[in-house]
């Protein structure tokens, strides 16, 4: 019986002891560790300063090159000369090239482009004559949880000459219904173009404004100004074709002017989607470094095109931005900002002749509209932003306007993951102009609560000021 | 008259135009992405070249707001100098915007000055985010490191040849000169750092790694637990703790690191909070590459004595 006490004793405390004695070993194991690599670095420290001294003992006084170090076979070829000082020439452009010599340079194992993944969730609730009348800032999706943008991106340089942007999304666009694929963007950007050009093709998000080009998970609010969804439709503008961008040098300050020429897919503001009558669109950027701290971007826009009737719609706008960001601060204390946008639409207007009720002719006139929002965010600690932005905008098609106003908080864990908490109050002149759903439902007030999560997994491109 | 003097501009137009001379007097135009590589690159380009540096010696060298005033100096710049090993790849946004073809990723105008490197802390292991932000290529911030300027200086020197190839000789004989200037610094930096070799300090961000090992010193610990992530509360227990049972008397920190959170650690920890300049100009007194390392090595020694 006593040995029996005695086994089972021991047993207890050989448990209770090997938690212990395993701390302890991974303590040890940790400062082994580590003094294993601190050894290492001292190795490769002695064996550098060893090559050093043997360099300096080995060469002639009072010369003291250490070897050249090893370079890339494209850089320092001496049996291509040219290719070390001239950019390429239009032969060299037109003579067949290796697509994957990039390569050789980055070692097995490597991949030849960029990959990053963006999940973008979104929740909103609001009040449940809105979801009614599908007339909320998610039209369609009031009062639930959903993805709005998971987004696959690949980037990086095809050749020394070019590189490639592909961006595939998937999100919700119906509740219940299942999660759609589509293609965001997929552009060609030829780098090496003379006299201070480039030019992109391909589909891509339009530089029309500062915030139009940036995707949704990007922005720095939950949802896109009120002026870009009204004139251009939720996602904003995004077309298929080609822009051109020229730098030019000899000025004192940065501009950048573009003009581009794409189909007009883009159904609310144009939708006549030929190349017979395309969308053409122009930019001018500039920006002032107003000291080290404070900078400020101005830009210009348009773009015309036609309506699928084939009536004019054209559409001018106005950015700027500021930001005060203190020396040394890793994000900026203040930003500012304001897009406007002027839309001249060519309009069909149904005229009832006889008073019968029923149209009797359609008379063309001009509608003018104005939508324009501002923007301020604070962001006095890494971790914490706020910010508020205020709406107004008048229908482009039809009369009436709507304001909003919406405050945020938004909170970054780290750089590649934020939660985000909003509160938006709109308001619209006129009830909604069909109730197509016949429910009585109305969007004329709105308060909505919305919250936002996402996540950056790996690569993900860098955005300019 | 007015026939002849328009033949007379014209013809000196042309001629201006015409002759080499007047290209070729034309300076390099350099842009780099950080200031030392600025300060390195004027040492072996001397008068023939114009550099201009796209950060400053303050800020975060990870983090840098891309703006477009950078666009324009990389617009006009017939070469691009960079540190590489991934801490400066914010500058492909830049170049992208200034539509500049001579500098685009694998061309001719651009140095990339960490080849022949021995680059430390290289990761061994598969690395993710949830380390913070590891550099997959190894630490990066070696710039800093006088003995590694002979290598730096060399990428440079080959990269300002290729394009002009005819100022190799000047360029060379401009390296030369700094590197024995500096050689001559070196021999002080050793014996001033001597009495203090082996001793353990604390750092805020593992960026003194190469300058550390450089002078013997030993890295005990770093105020983030994982790079470029705030601290927990926890991990700063643990680390005063640390600095309290190891008796280590210095945590350096750089210009652009939380400097209150630096001081209240030191202070309770029983230790000196040393600001040191983690690139030049990165602190008042460290204008110059050499004027940055001798204000460290200067401002390390004391605290260490202290």
């Amino acid at each position: 019986m006593h040995a029996l006490v005695i086994v089972v004793v021991g047993l207890l405390l050989a448990f209770v002891a090997v938690p212990v004695f395993a701390q302890d070993t991974e303590a040890l194991r940790r400062e082994l560790e580590q003094l294993k690599r601190q050894q290492e670095q001292y190795q490769r420290a002695i064996e550098t300063l060893s090559e050093r001294l043997r360099r300096l003992e080995s060469q002639p006084p009072p010369v003291a090159t250490p070897p050249a170090p090893p370079s890339s076979p494209l850089a320092q070829s001496p049996a291509n000369p040219q290719s070390q000082t001239a950019p390429p020439s239009a032969t060299d452009l037109l003579r067949p090239r290796q697509p994957f010599a990039l390569y050789q340079q980055r070692g097995s194992g490597q991949l030849l482009f960029d990959m990053g993944v963006t999940g973008d969730f979104v929740a909103n609730i609001t009040q449940h004559n809105v979801q009614k009348s599908e007339s909320g800032t998610f039209a369609g999706r009031e009062n639930r949880f959903f993805p709005r943008e998971v987004e696959l991106s690949l980037f990086g340089q095809i050749d020394p000459y070019a590189r490639a942007d592909v961006r595939i999304e998937a999100g919700e666009e119906e509740p219940g219904a299942g999660t759609g694929v589509s293609l965001a963007e997929a552009t060609l950007t030829l780098l090496t173009l003379p006299y201070g050009t480039q030019a992109k093709l391909g589909q891509m998000r339009n530089r029309f404004g500062w915030s139009n080009v940036i995707h949704e998970h990007d922005l720095p609010w939950v949802d896109r100004p009120d002026v870009y969804r009204v004139f251009f439709g939720e996602e904003g503008l995004a077309e298929k074709g080609a822009e051109v961008t020229w730098v030019p040098d000899f000025l004192p300050f940065y501009l950048q002017v573009l003009g581009g020429i794409f189909n007009g897919d883009n159904e609310t503001a144009f939708g006549h989607g030929r190349l017979t009558s395309p969308l053409v669109t122009g930019r001018v950027m500039t920006f002032f470094d107003l000291t080290d701290t404070m900078a400020l971007q101005v830009g210009a826009s348009v773009a015309n095109g036609e309506t699928p009737e084939r009536l004019r719609s054209m559409l001018v706008g106005y950015d700027i931005k500021f930001k005060y960001r203190p020396d040394g601060w890793l994000h900026p204390l203040l930003t500012l900002a304001s897009e406007g946008i002027y839309s001249i639409r060519r309009t069909e207007r149904g005229v009832d002749v006889n008073g019968d009720g029923i149209f009797d002719t359609f008379q063309k006139q001009t509608r003018n509209s104005f939508g324009w929002y501002g923007w301020g965010e604070v962001q006095p600690w890494r971790r914490w932003a706020f910010g508020a932005r205020y709406d107004s905008t008048q229908y482009p098609a039809n009369p009436g306007y709507q304001w909003a106003v919406e405050p945020y908080v938004s909170f970054y864990p780290s750089e590649f993951l934020r939660f985000r908490l909003g509160y938006k109050h709109t308001e619209r002149t006129h009830r909604d102009l069909l109730d197509l759903n016949g429910n009585g439902g109305s969007g004329r007030i709105m308060d909505e609560w919305f919250f936002q999560a996402t996540f950056i997994l790996g690569a993900h491109p860098a955005h300019s000021f | 008259m007015m026939k002849r003097l328009t033949a007379l501009v014209l013809l000196t137009a042309v001629v201006v135009l015409t002759v080499p001379g007047v290209e070729a007097a034309r300076k390099l135009r350099v842009v780099t992405t950080i200031p030392d590589l600025k300060a390195l690159t004027e040492a072996v380009g001397g008068d023939l070249l114009e550099a201009d540096s796209l950060s400053r010696g303050s800020i975060n060298a990870h983090e840098i707001e891309i703006r477009p005033s950078m666009m324009l100096k990389l617009r006009r710049a017939d070469i691009v100098v960079e540190n590489g090993l991934e801490l400066d790849r914010w500058i492909d946004v830049a170049v992208q915007g200034s539509n500049n073809e001579n500098i685009v990723r694998g061309g001719a105008g651009v140095i990339d000055v960490s080849r022949g490197i021995p680059v430390l802390e290289v990761p061994t292991v598969r690395v993710d985010r949830s380390m913070g932000d590891v550099h997959p290529l190894g630490n990066p911030h070696y710039s800093l490191d006088p003995g590694l300027a002979p290598i730096i200086t060399q990428n440079i020197l080959e990269g300002l040849s290729r394009a002009a190839p005819e100022h190799r000789a000047t360029f060379e004989r401009n390296r030369q000169a700094f590197l024995a200037q500096l050689e001559s610094r070196m021999a002080e930096w050793t014996k001033l750092m001597e009495p203090v070799k082996g001793s353990k300090v604390v750092v805020y961000h593992p960026q003194w790694i190469y300058f550390l090992t450089r002078f013997g010193l030993i890295e005990s610990g770093w105020v983030e637990e994982r790079p470029g992530i705030p601290p927990s509360p926890g991990h700063l227990v643990r680390l005063v703790r640390t600095m309290k049972d190891e008796k280590i008397k210095v945590l350096i920190y750089a210009p652009w690191n939380d400097q209150k959170l630096a001081e209240k650690i030191a202070e309770e920890a029983g230790a000196k909070p040393v600001l040191l300049a983690q690139m030049v100009g990165g602190v008042k007194g460290a204008d110059s590459y050499i004027g940055a390392i001798e204000y460290n090595i200067k401002t390390l020694s004391q605290a260490l004595r202290q």
